[in-house]
């Protein structure tokens, strides 16, 4: 039991920071948002820092670092607000075509791993909200390939994407888990079609819709590894939120103890200064529950789910509360768009909703109960 | 990181498992799973067992008779201990006082006053609170007054818990008025005893006498019974504080009680009821998130590299969620919970109703002595103004 960081999970995190630091300012990002959040530049910044490699297996020109180097480079992208795919190209879609044949891989995993391919997964669709075994989309044989129909919505970087990793049914209906196989669709793919558009926190996304278009086969079962594929994303989700949440704090803090209102600095008043307390409360559990959460994604399946989906509603929770609580905190400036702080409180919102919000995961956490409690259960 | 523990630990886990299952007595484990009446022979007669395997004393140095074990052994002692069922060691002696008389008291007092701690046959109580002290200990105003070789005290305690058993309590008393009121303290242990010692029990809203006041007038105290120096005791006490960091949270208890919520629930039938199954989903990531943070402060400890900073906040989380399940617990009952029949919390109590009413005898009374977890021990509200400190500075 050891939650200490290694050396070289620090000089990761150290480097990124600076990346921030000397790269990634407010105005630069400011400036990514009001044009419609493109980001690809950034993220081949990120390609060049080595970050987009990290989860790719070696033998693909990957480092193969586990869930905490995973983590740590989210809290520092959180940290420094960074509006890039990152969680979507480098850690979710390289879980999913770790499971695809090998010519496959070989095709796309180097290309990924070089910043060279954005790849990101197109799975949630307007009718299945976060139950991710709803899927309407279709797969069907053609030839000696597949063609994929149907249409998925709000897809990470949808229109800056190279290709998108699809769940399509081979079999069954509504939210049958069986029948549920992965694809990959490259973009510009015939009979495929991109609506892009800006995100409220600041990045894009887009619809992505498919008729008859050619697909090549990643998995044919492959509901358990979109499964393993959420919870990469929730982890991430999770570990982006501490980062958010840590810096919002901070920058709370300091406003606190700078405004001044009644010949007294904010951080004076007892009603503030217990606030601040709770809002300490929920950024500490958050921070434990994010641990928790990249510490589990090796577990068995039932444990890894189970474990996700609590980690996620205490990340929903806290990132509400910090991000609603500090931009009260902020008085006026705090619901200005010049500010900073305001940026912050958007995407802790919108990682609420990513991959299932808070009263979603409190309903996988009932289902999934069991007789113990704890964090060894 | 790693999540797990290490050989060794889950070597030592299994043999205080094993020993604990070997030697709590069935009786006892049988009244803490269900929330009875415990005497304070129960209470005692654990803590002897646990004096003679040494264990009383789980978190003393090897130096004076404690087992010396790591931060992480006393938190698997204690979630083992929980795990059983075992009442919960009454803090005063081995926990609270012993550490400040390790610090701070002098070889003749360590002698003389430890070894009765670590065996479990002395009964200490704690002197802090008085009527007018609360949260605002250092107003506190009982008086030793410096005469010969003795003290004569005078004043009133307040809220002191199990007082009606105790044989030895330690108190903050004021010595001096000169200065700020932490400067005129000083700490002293007195035979309860002693001519001029009275104890008036107080019935709580849950109809039990749990805590006291305690009265002196004109108690005469030996000069040696003084720990330190006169007129530091605020320093010794703090230090006490400081001392107790990780199981304030009680994170161990939460984890058996969510457990006997979830047995209530289903005899209720309402834990396949979605509404009601979502509370205690909810409670269970508070459980989990809390003992991450224990985790997470014991790992720092050990480490030695960073101190997490966070006892109030481990305070504040444990006592709501203390709150919490015994809230659900009783919610789970509901007018089942009604009956208040006083002689339903002793151990095989028969009514001839009762039968049909399960578990629920305790549940209400529960609810109502948890109030008390919020305000004890420094109120959720002081341990936020501790908070905002270390966050604002």
């Amino acid at each position: 039991m050891d939650f200490e960081f290694t050396d070289d999970q620090l000089s990761l995190r150290d480097a990124v920071a600076r990346w921030v630091d000397k790269g990634f300012s407010f105005e630069r990002r400011h400036g990514i948002a009001k044009k419609g959040g493109h980001t690809r530049d950034v993220y081949g910044e990120l390609a060049e820092l080595g970050l987009t490699g990290l989860a790719v297996h070696e033998s693909h020109g990957g480092m193969a670092f586990g869930a905490i180097e995973a983590m740590v480079v989210m809290e520092e992208l959180g940290r420094g607000l960074v509006n890039a795919p990152y969680a979507a190209g480098a850690l979710v879609a390289p879980s999913v075509l770790a499971q695809a044949p090998a010519a496959l891989q070989s095709a796309w995993l180097p290309r990924i791993a070089a910043g060279e391919a954005l790849v990101v997964l197109a799975h949630q669709e307007r009718a299945s909200r976060y139950r991710f075994a709803q899927v309407a989309t279709t797969a069907k044989r053609a030839g000696n390939g597949w063609q994929l129909s149907g249409h998925k919505s709000v897809v990470p970087a949808a229109d800056e994407a190279d290709a998108f990793i699809v769940p399509a049914r081979t079999g069954g209906a509504g939210d049958d888990p069986k029948g549920i196989a992965l694809f990959l669709v490259e973009a510009g793919a015939k009979g495929s079609h991109v609506q892009g558009y800006a995100t409220q926190d600041g990045g894009r996304a887009g619809e992505l819709k498919l008729a008859d278009t050619p697909a090549a086969l990643i998995q044919e079962d492959g509901f358990a590894t979109l499964e393993n594929a959420i919870d990469v994303g929730i982890a991430a989700t999770c570990a982006e939120g501490v980062g958010v949440m840590d810096k919002l704090v901070a920058l709370t803090v300091e406003y606190m103890n700078t405004r001044k209102q009644f010949g007294a600095t904010l951080a004076t008043f007892q009603a503030l200064r217990h606030r601040i307390a709770d809002v300490k409360m929920q950024l500490e559990l958050g921070r434990s529950m994010s641990y928790f959460a990249s510490l589990k994604l090796g577990e068995p399946a039932a444990a890894r789910r189970r474990a996700l989906s609590q980690a996620k509603v205490q990340l929903g929770n806290s990132m509400r509360f910090v991000g609603q609580q500090c931009t009260q905190l902020h008085g006026g400036i705090g619901v200005t768009d010049e500010y900073i702080g305001s940026h912050y409180f958007k995407r802790l919102t919108m990682l609420e909703m990513a991959f299932g919000d808070t009263m979603h995961h409190v309903g996988e956490v009932s289902a999934r109960m069991t007789d113990t409690t704890g964090v060894f259960a | 990181m790693d999540l797990n523990f290490t050989a060794d630990e889950l070597a030592f886990r299994q043999e205080v498992r094993q020993w604990v299952a070997d030697n709590l007595p069935k009786d006892i484990s049988h009244k803490v799973h269900h929330a009875l009446r415990l005497s304070r022979d129960d209470m005692q007669r654990w803590a002897k067992i646990l004096g003679k395997k040494g264990w009383l004393a789980s978190g003393w140095p090897k130096q004076f008779g404690g087992p010396g074990w790591t931060a992480v052994q006393k938190h698997l002692f204690e979630e083992e201990c929980a795990r059983a069922g075992s009442p919960r060691i009454v803090p005063f002696g081995p926990v609270m006082v012993a550490p400040v008389i390790m610090a701070f008291g002098s070889p003749e007092q360590q002698t003389r006053f430890l070894p009765g701690i670590a065996s479990g046959e002395v009964w200490w109580s704690q002197g802090y609170s008085e009527p007018g002290a609360g949260s605002d200990l250092a107003s506190l105003k009982t008086r030793a007054e410096r005469r010969g070789d003795k003290y004569i005290v005078n004043g009133q305690k307040a809220w002191t818990t199990l007082g009606q058993f105790g044989e030895w309590i330690f108190c903050l008393v004021r010595t001096s008025n000169e200065g700020k009121p932490q400067t005129g303290i000083s700490f002293l242990l007195i035979d309860m005893k002693s001519p001029g010692v009275t104890v008036r029990p107080i019935v709580m809203l849950d109809g039990e006498p749990e805590v006291n006041e305690v009265f002196f007038d004109n108690v005469e105290v030996p000069a040696e019974n003084l720990i330190g120096e006169e007129n530091k005791g605020w320093t010794y006490a703090k230090h006490l504080l400081a001392h107790e960091r990780t199981n304030i949270a009680d994170v161990n208890r939460a984890k058996r009680e969510i457990e006997r919520l979830k047995r209530i629930a289903k005899a209720e039938s309402v834990y396949d009821d979605a509404r009601f199954r979502d509370q205690i989903a909810l409670l269970e990531v508070d459980i989990v998130a809390l003992e991450m943070l224990v985790l997470r402060v014991l790992s720092a400890e050990k480490s030695g590299k960073q101190s997490l900073d966070i006892a109030g906040l481990l305070k504040i989380k444990g006592s709501e969620i203390q709150q919490r399940y015994s809230e659900l617990m009783m919610l789970a009952a509901g007018p089942f919970t009604q009956p208040y029949v006083r002689e339903a919390m002793e151990a095989g109590w028969q009514g001839d109703w009762f039968a049909r009413f399960g578990d629920c005898a305790p549940l209400a009374g529960n609810y109502f002595n948890f109030r008390k977890t919020t305000i004890y021990g420094g109120s959720n509200e002081v341990q936020r103004n501790i908070v905002a400190q270390t966050v604002l500075g």
